[in-house]
């Protein structure tokens, strides 16, 4: 009995953290199924107007298709420099590796604000105007350097020798590299494009220097909507962007284990 | 004889050079493609702001002709300005502070179970990670109202008798703070945690301590180099991050981030936005290099135990 008590409050403590970690994503739920006119939690009256007064807001939708193209397009391409670059910071000495290194893994630092301020200038001096291409660019910068992570710390414990016996076989470097490196290093890059997929996906602070009045991110069109109006319909709209990620990790979950994905990232 | 021996010695040399040539070219091929972006999207990008840094304000253009440090003294010798950084940074350090405090139990709970729960308890740690951050400081924003949640549980548990202000305070960005980094710090807790044996908790045990002092003398030194790592993580991203504090702060609750925002969108002062952008990258840096500086020394001390 003496040896369950700590143990009980251990868990409390830990029960205590989830509700936490949840409290607002449950909030945002619930309170969009709510009758009244105004944002209330808990909900007053359950009904699914919110959901259909999407209906008359078309721009959530077409936000909503350019966020998901833009970070498709983010993960695909950071993905694949990603794991070039981080094969020749594991794999090869060269000179100012250092320096490369620290380049790359450099957005981390930097605030968003500033790389988003800096871009946006960048932008209009070389007249690039607002477009998918604009946002992906800007995200690349973002995502490369988690993907780099991920994957240097997948190629660091790699055993060469087997690469070395498939090209003592007479494989070619291109079929070693797609039959025996990249299904060994396999979770590492996954979970990268997951994570640049997510960090695009999610991304207001770049994008919002870099959209214009048509091209324009969910995150920066919820971000604007709320600033002017506090009605559900935003809670109908992250609802949806809640269940869509739910539904994307389960998919994810199925085909791979995301635990296994991220603790990878260990 | 000795001729022949010499020549298949230097053929073999010079088809190592070869294969060292051959390496060098395709390692440049691997990293052209990121290098260029970063040189082409970040780094010049970067470069030209910080020369923007140095000019004038011209109200019709944004950016006069004339070169000037007025926008750096002008930020540093304004005791409002100075208050801002000090703002910023005191969020950060308090946001550290709570997380590392929440995630300990967390990431000590994930590493001990097993199987299914493991995997659904990472899930349920890492899906703040997964969903916007701006929906869930939008939770955050109905949850901390004056007439929200949790001042209507407080009113009803009589525990206080008027609404705490809770939205647009440092405190209200504190907590969407914490929420929004806690996943990293849990999974470099974790990190460490796993690499332990737990042979050496059980011998603890066995040997009569507490869990108290087996946490304090036994499993806390070995996971500080994870705790570290993580405290250096959440501090960057605290120090930087817009999000938070643009949603649950506001103008009211300015940091760097919002003032660098607010100078170039809202008054369209790039000189001056890009000045206090670039303070943001130096308060940033020295902080953390202090900061893994010192990390470094303790973790040697861990390392010697």
């Amino acid at each position: 009995m003496r040896k369950n008590l700590p143990k009980f409050f251990f868990n409390f403590v830990c029960f205590l953290v989830y509700v936490f970690l949840l409290a607002p994503i449950v909030v945002v739920l619930l309170s969009s199924l709510t009758t009244t006119e105004y944002i209330v939690f808990p909900p007053k009256g359950l009904t699914l107007r919110w959901y259909t007064e999407l209906i008359e807001h078309p721009e959530f939708m077409q936000s909503f298709t350019l966020s998901i193209i833009v970070a498709f397009g983010t993960a695909a391409i950071s993905t694949a420099i990603g794991t070039l670059a981080s094969i020749a910071v594991v794999r090869r000495q060269f000179k100012g590796k250092t320096a490369i290194v620290q380049l790359v893994g450099s957005p981390l630092l930097i605030p968003s604000v500033v790389f988003g301020v800096a871009l946006l200038q960048f932008y209009s001096w070389i007249g690039l105007a607002a477009s998918p291409l604009a946002l992906i660019l800007g995200h690349i910068i973002l995502t490369v350097p988690f993907v780099m992570r991920l994957v240097v710390a997948s190629l660091v414990g790699f055993d060469r020798s087997i690469e070395q016996a498939a090209l003592n076989l007479g494989a070619g470097p291109i079929k070693v590299f797609y039959q025996i490196t990249l299904p060994i290093i396999k979770s590492g890059v996954i979970a990268g494009a997951i994570f640049a997929f997510i960090t695009s996906f999610d991304d207001l602070t770049v994008a919002l220097f870099i959209v214009s009045t048509d091209v324009v991110t969910l995150p920066v069109r919820i971000y604007t909507y709320m600033q002017y109006q506090y009605d559900p319909i935003i809670t109908s709209v992250s609802s949806i962007m809640i269940l869509f990620t739910v539904i994307l990790m389960l998919v994810i979950e199925r085909i791979l284990g995301v635990g296994k994905v991220f603790s990878s990232k260990n | 004889m000795q001729a022949g021996i010499g020549t298949e010695h230097d053929l073999l040399l010079q088809q190592k050079k070869k294969n060292l040539n051959r390496k060098r070219v395709d390692t440049w091929l691997l990293l052209i493609p990121t290098l260029g972006i970063f040189i082409f999207f970040f780094l010049l990008p970067l470069f030209f702001l910080f020369i923007t840094s140095f000019k004038t304000f011209d109200a019709s253009t944004g950016i006069g002709n004339e070169w000037t440090l007025q926008n750096y003294i002008k930020f540093m010798s304004d005791p409002f300005y100075l208050g801002v950084v000090w703002r910023t940074v005191k969020i950060a350090l308090l946001t550290t502070l709570i997380t590392i405090i929440i995630s300990y139990p967390v990431a000590f709970q994930i590493s001990r179970s097993k199987g299914r729960a493991r995997n659904y308890l990472t899930l349920l740690v890492l899906s703040p990670l997964l969903i916007s951050m701006v929906i869930r400081c939008y939770g955050w924003v109905i949850l901390l109202n004056n007439n929200g949640v949790v001042n209507n549980t407080l009113l009803k548990l009589g525990w206080i008798d008027q609404p705490l202000t809770l939205l647009y305070t440092e405190l209200g960005v504190v907590i969407g703070m914490v929420h929004v980094l806690f996943p990293y710090m849990v999974l470099s807790i974790m990190g460490s945690l796993e690499k332990i044996d737990h042979s050496v908790i059980r011998a603890s045990q066995n040997l009569g301590a507490s869990s108290f002092r087996t946490f304090f003398s036994i499993l806390l030194p070995l996971t500080l180099p994870g705790v570290f790592a993580g405290s250096v993580m959440v501090f960057s991203l605290s120090v930087s991050s817009f999000v938070t504090p643009a949603i649950l702060g506001g103008p009211q609750v300015k940091v760097m981030s919002y003032l660098t925002y607010e100078q170039v969108a809202v008054m369209l002062n790039w000189p001056y936005g890009g000045a206090i952008g670039f303070l943001l990258i130096l308060i940033a840096t020295i902080t953390i290099i202090a900061y893994s500086k010192i990390l470094a020394r303790s973790e040697k001390g861990v390392a010697i135990q």
